[in-house]
């Protein structure tokens, strides 16, 4: 029988047991992350972190939920109520259905029972998850929206625009696996890396294969989470707290929850597409490593492995700027990805038509190093930059030397020449007030 | 989501661990590529186009587009020339069945290239309005600083070459779609860049935005009719293949209302694009907003795929139950002669009263497409080659009278026009004679051709109807050319600009395909009569 | 599509396409996630203390309030996000059209990498013509 065969024929109790145990494993994933980060980045900074409330303080984050629960809850008078209030649940939701076809670990006998663990095996699970990330945007984006103030709005919409262009990226990443596993079944993807082999070493994942996907998947899933260096919906410095400026006491932790939740979703995911999933690497699936509670072992440290690499970047790295965020996205990781797939698909047509393979590598990498030799090569669009302010021998921005004083008024000289010239104004850089207003109001959009 | 799920996973092969394991392989359909050729041409040029608007420097990108479009025009009809050799007698259904060229289509198709090349040419005319028809920048909000400092800048949007192709490439596979899901590809494709190009003109920007947004919004509409119908149908006949639908029908124990619900919402989209009444109400106010060369190309080219559609849907899917739903278009034809003669009549603006024109016509188009024989067909095709001609030609006159404000499209400023400009007034008055269908004119012949196929299938009292709303319609034609040669001309009244010799040539050729197929119509006419759809 | 139809009329395998038993976990998990979220919504207040303070309803703001007001009611919303959104529905799209064909990939052969390398060049030139017109540059 098939791993979606044997999952189907789970009697309703065995379906039961594994609905509360996944919910309940991404709310303790979720305090546990909490103070893992606080502990691992405090660490890095030469502090301890929290080590009072319980051993090495590992209650830490249970006591704060508890107590965000016993704080007021504020509805802004400016807020629409409705969407106010429904907005966490929006974006709560699809964070934990998302787990649901995780393949967690292997064939198990609970209770007398064979079973797998894993809730469903869909023929469409990538589908799922892909489309569990989609939803919770709404979450951030309503709650944004509907809090009736000008920071969660702007990192909302900030928070869409990140998430909607890593999704291509991330997207365009997962066809390479499909590529090679037929399948969009989470199951089977995992099942397509067992015994997969690599200069004879059974490695059990596609990642070293399907290296730029990998690496390609790694940077979008965190852009996709909004995690540092990508947290731009919630900087700190420019929009306070982003889209939950507005919010407090548990409609406060439940984006919390969706955003750790969601970290543990990319992370196993992507140990399940590229890692293997729970395979043990180096030895057969029949090996004794590889039995159903064991693999689970192996599949959440995986999944711990790449949790860590989120904290070692927000411990290490400065957080980027938007417009360098989103060019690192469009101009880079969306063509490469693209290439690669031609690549991908073009070298396994070669290899089943019987080519020898090195050389067409050989050849296939260097038309690809001289393609990109050709793109740098052609110059990138000049913008004609209206709001240039020149710059100076030291790199900071000083006024322009050639600077006029006007001889009449700013006032007047708006009655005597008409609206005209304060369009001219913003041009250049010696204007009067009222245009530089005009211009800080055309930028905080942009922001 | 379930759709492509059923779509993903029934064609996957078994999962089971194991790398690559590509079990069956799937068979590519065969295609026939000489007969695709001119559509891949277009489209490939098209895309070129769009290549050519990335990385050509903008003073070199006019004439680069209006060369590579021309070119490839050429080049498509070259190879649609030689194919029509070469083609079987009754047609060729290639790509898994999604289209069909067969002689019809040859004939569409051709005329479709030739009067593209004609409205290109008059797209790409910079000497009748500094910097051409269109707008330099079409971001920059209308009535602003920087609209008036663009308007005076010698540039022009040249992305409307590519967006023409692409409009063709749109038409030319939505005369050829043998399966109504290509159609509504087909459909979309011709219509979105046409949207587009509406809003493109130079002078009278709000006007053209508020064009684009109503074509837009009521072709958006229309679409969803169309696809709505196309649903009712493959809920009916469980293919959306023409001739399935037609053998479904033909049995008889399946749900009238899902055919007959499903056909109606299908025509009507179908009668939107082709602006048929009592669906034509974005017609006047998109045709005299739109930029007269688009408005001659729209004009002219997309009646044709219309109709060249309409006609594949009727007679290769719906031939086995017309007389189901004859009753109800003799009643949309008669409507539409009606409105478009009746509103023509109180039309003060030349575009809009040619709009009007428009619709009339379509109803007696229209009369010719439900004869469903072979010569109603051939009839049709050649009401549309002539029409194509003389609307291209009377949109192109109309761009050159012109005052101070661009064009001067109001009917009192085209008072004494002949004192003016006897030449420009005298092929006016021709071509509107050609619209109202006198004799000697190609108008003339297709009329008759029309009336003539309509009174061999019974449809008399149609016939009937047509005639009285061409003497109706033939009256404001008529008033036109009064008001040119019979009244005094204003004292702040129009010039006529003298366009290059490109366009003139185009105005030329298309008066003088008027007046041929009005005095020796036999060659077309045969051309037309050599074929009938393929059925499949 | 005849096929598909005759396919549809079968009684669908268990855990294979259009059985939609299996996803009935999805489902209970789905009915759990949102029994959890809902209940914290509704019990915060209650729970919660409530003092009153005018200052504590007003949006998060120093000095005076923004004027015109942001958002609730006909906000306006910068149109590069509007730009971004169109081309996150071409890629996305795009993106669709490759699931399938991933799938089927080897099963296609030389005929799927042909068709499929003229499909993402296609897009590449609507890419390579944003890209040179700036729709790409944030600034």
């Amino acid at each position: 029988m098939t791993r979606a065969e044997v999952l189907a024929d789970d009697p309703i109790w065995l379906i039961l047991i594994k609905v509360v145990v996944l919910f309940a494993f991404g709310v303790v994933m979720t305090l546990f992350m909490i103070w893992l980060e606080r502990r691992v980045v405090a660490r890095m900074q030469h502090r301890p972190g929290p080590n009072r409330v319980g051993p090495f303080g590992l209650l830490q984050s249970l006591a704060d939920g508890l107590k965000l629960a016993f704080k007021e809850d504020i509805m802004p008078a400016k807020a629409d109520k409705v969407v106010y209030f429904i907005a966490p649940v929006i974006s709560t939701i699809p964070a934990f259905v998302a787990f649901s076809v995780m393949p967690f670990g292997g064939r198990v006998s609970i209770f007398g029972e064979q079973t797998y663990l894993q809730l469903v095996d869909l023929p469409v699970g990538v589908l799922v998850v892909l489309a569990c990330s989609s939803l919770g945007v709404y979450g951030i984006v309503l709650a944004g929206w509907s809090s009736g103030s000008p920071y969660p709005l702007l990192g909302a919409l900030r928070s869409a625009a990140q998430v909607i262009s890593y999704e291509i990226a991330m997207g365009l990443s997962i066809v390479g696996v499909i590529i090679t596993a037929h399948s969009l079944s989470t199951g089977d993807i995992v099942n397509a890396q067992a015994n997969f082999e690599l200069w004879g070493l059974k490695v059990n994942s596609f990642f070293i294969p399907l290296l730029p996907s990998f690496l390609i998947y790694v940077t979008s899933m965190v852009g996709e989470t909004n995690r540092a260096p990508f947290d731009l919906p919630e900087a700190e410095s420019e929009l306070v707290g982003g889209f939950h400026t507005e919010y407090s006491s548990l409609k406060f932790a439940l984006f919390f929850l969706a955003e750790y939740v969601n970290m543990v979703t990319v992370s196993a995911f992507s140990t399940m597409l590229f890692l293997g999933g729970g395979l043990f690497p180096f030895v057969g699936q029949d090996s004794v490593l590889n039995n159903g509670w064991l693999q689970f072992v192996w599949f959440i440290a995986k999944t711990f492995v790449l949790l860590f690499l989120f904290i070692w970047l927000r411990g290490t790295l400065p957080r980027y700027r938007y417009d360098q965020f989103m060019r690192l996205g469009w101009k880079v990781l969306v063509p490469v990805n693209l290439s690669w797939i031609v690549a991908l698909v073009a070298v396994r047509q070669l290899r089943s038509a019987g080519w020898p393979l090195g050389p067409t590598l050989f050849f296939g990498a260097i038309a690809v190093l001289g393609l990109i030799a050709l793109s740098f090569a052609l110059p990138d669009r000049e913008v004609p930059d209206d709001e240039y302010v020149p710059v100076t021998g030291g790199g900071y921005p000083i006024p322009p030397l050639d600077l006029e004083v006007p001889t009449e008024t700013p006032k007047r000289r708006r009655q005597t020449r008409g609206s005209r010239s304060r369009r001219r104004a913003a041009v250049t850089a010696g204007q009067s007030a009222s245009a530089s207003q005009s211009q800080e109001g055309s930028n905080d959009g942009n922001v | 989501m379930s759709v492509l799920a059923t779509l993903v996973t029934a064609a996957q092969p078994v999962p089971v661990p194991a790398p690559p394991a590509p079990a069956a392989t799937i068979t590519q359909p065969p295609i026939s590529y000489p007969a695709i050729m001119p559509i891949l041409i277009i489209l490939g040029a098209a895309c070129v186009g769009v290549l050519f608007e990335a990385f050509l420097p903008r003073h070199n990108r006019i004439a680069a587009q209006l060369v590579l479009s021309v070119l490839a025009i050429l080049v498509a009809g070259w190879r649609l020339l030689s194919y029509a050799d070469e083609m079987p007698e009754t047609g060729t259904i290639t790509l898994g069945r999604a289209l069909a060229v067969d002689k019809p289509t040859l004939v569409l198709w051709a005329t479709l290239l030739v009067l593209t090349i004609g409205a290109l040419i008059l797209m790409a005319d910079r000497t009748v309005e500094r910097g051409g028809y269109f707008v330099a920048d079409a971001a920059v909000r209308p009535g602003t600083v920087q609209d008036r400092a663009q308007a005076g800048r010698g540039e022009m949007q040249t992305e409307v070459f590519p967006l023409a192709l692409f409009a063709l490439g749109g038409m030319m596979v939505f005369c050829a779609a043998n399966d109504l899901l290509t159609m509504f590809i087909a459909l979309e494709v011709l219509s979105l860049p046409l949207y587009l190009m509406c809003g493109l003109a130079r002078r009278r920007r709000l006007l053209s935005q508020e064009a684009a947004v109503k074509y837009f919004l009521l072709g958006a509409f229309a679409s969803a009719f169309f696809l709505y119908g196309l649903a009712l149908l493959y809920g009916y006949a469980g293919s959306v293949q023409l001739s399935d639908i037609a053998n479904a029908a033909a049995g008889t124990n399946r749900s009238e209302t899902l055919l007959f619900g499903g056909l109606g919402l299908l025509v009507v989209g179908l009668l939107f694009k082709g602006s048929v009444g009592p669906f034509h109400t974005w017609t006047p106010d998109v045709y005299q907003g739109a930029p007269t060369p688009v408005t001659a190309f729209m004009g002219a080219c997309t009646k044709i795929a219309a109709f060249g559609g309409i006609l594949r849907v009727l007679s290769v899917g719906f031939g086995t139950t017309s007389w189901e739903w004859r009753g109800v278009l003799w009643g949309v034809a008669i409507a539409s002669m009606v409105i478009g003669a009746v509103l023509g009549l109180t039309q003060t603006d030349v575009k809009r009263m040619v709009a009007y024109s428009s619709v009339a016509h379509a109803g007696f188009l229209l009369i010719g497409a439900i004869v469903l024989k072979p010569a109603g067909l051939s009839a049709t095709l050649f009401y549309l080659v002539t029409y194509g001609f003389t609307t291209l030609a009377t949109f192109g006159v109309i761009g050159l009278v012109r005052n101070a404000d661009g064009e001067a499209t109001h009917l009192s400023q085209w008072a004494g026009l002949a004192k003016r400009s006897p030449l420009v007034a005298g092929t006016m008055a021709f071509l509107l004679l050609a619209l109202a269908g006198i004799p000697l004119t190609s108008g003339f012949v297709g009329k008759f051709v029309v009336f003539q196929a309509a009174l061999s299938d019974g449809m008399a009292p149609l016939v009937v109807v047509a005639v009285l709303a061409s003497a109706v319609a033939a009256f404001f034609y008529l008033r036109v050319i009064v008001l040119m040669y019979f009244s005094q001309p204003a004292e702040d009244g129009p010039t006529v600009t003298i366009p290059n010799l490109w366009t003139t040539g185009v105005l030329t050729v298309c008066v003088l395909v008027t007046l041929f197929l009005g005095i020796a119509p036999s060659l077309v006419l045969d051309w037309t009569s050599s074929g009938v759809f393929a059925l499949q | 599509m005849y096929e598909t139809a005759t396919i549809l009329a079968q009684p669908p395998a268990p855990g294979g396409p259009g059985d939609l038993k299996s996803y009935l976990p999805l489902i209970l998990l789905f009915v759990l996630a949102g029994a959890f979220a809902v209940f914290s919504v509704v019990v915060a207040p209650l729970v919660g203390p409530r003092r009153y303070n005018k200052a504590k309803l007003d949006g998060y703001e120093c000095g005076i309030e923004p004027s015109p007001q942001p958002v609730v009611g006909g906000g306006r919303v910068p149109v590069a996000y509007y730009l971004t959104a169109m081309l996150f529905i071409l890629f996305d799209i795009e993106m669709v059209f490759l699931y399938p064909f991933a799938v089927t990939a080897d099963a296609l052969g030389v005929f799927g990498l042909v068709e499929i390398f003229l499909f993402i060049a296609t897009v590449g030139f609507a890419y390579a013509y944003v890209w040179r017109r700036g729709g790409l540059d944030w600034s």
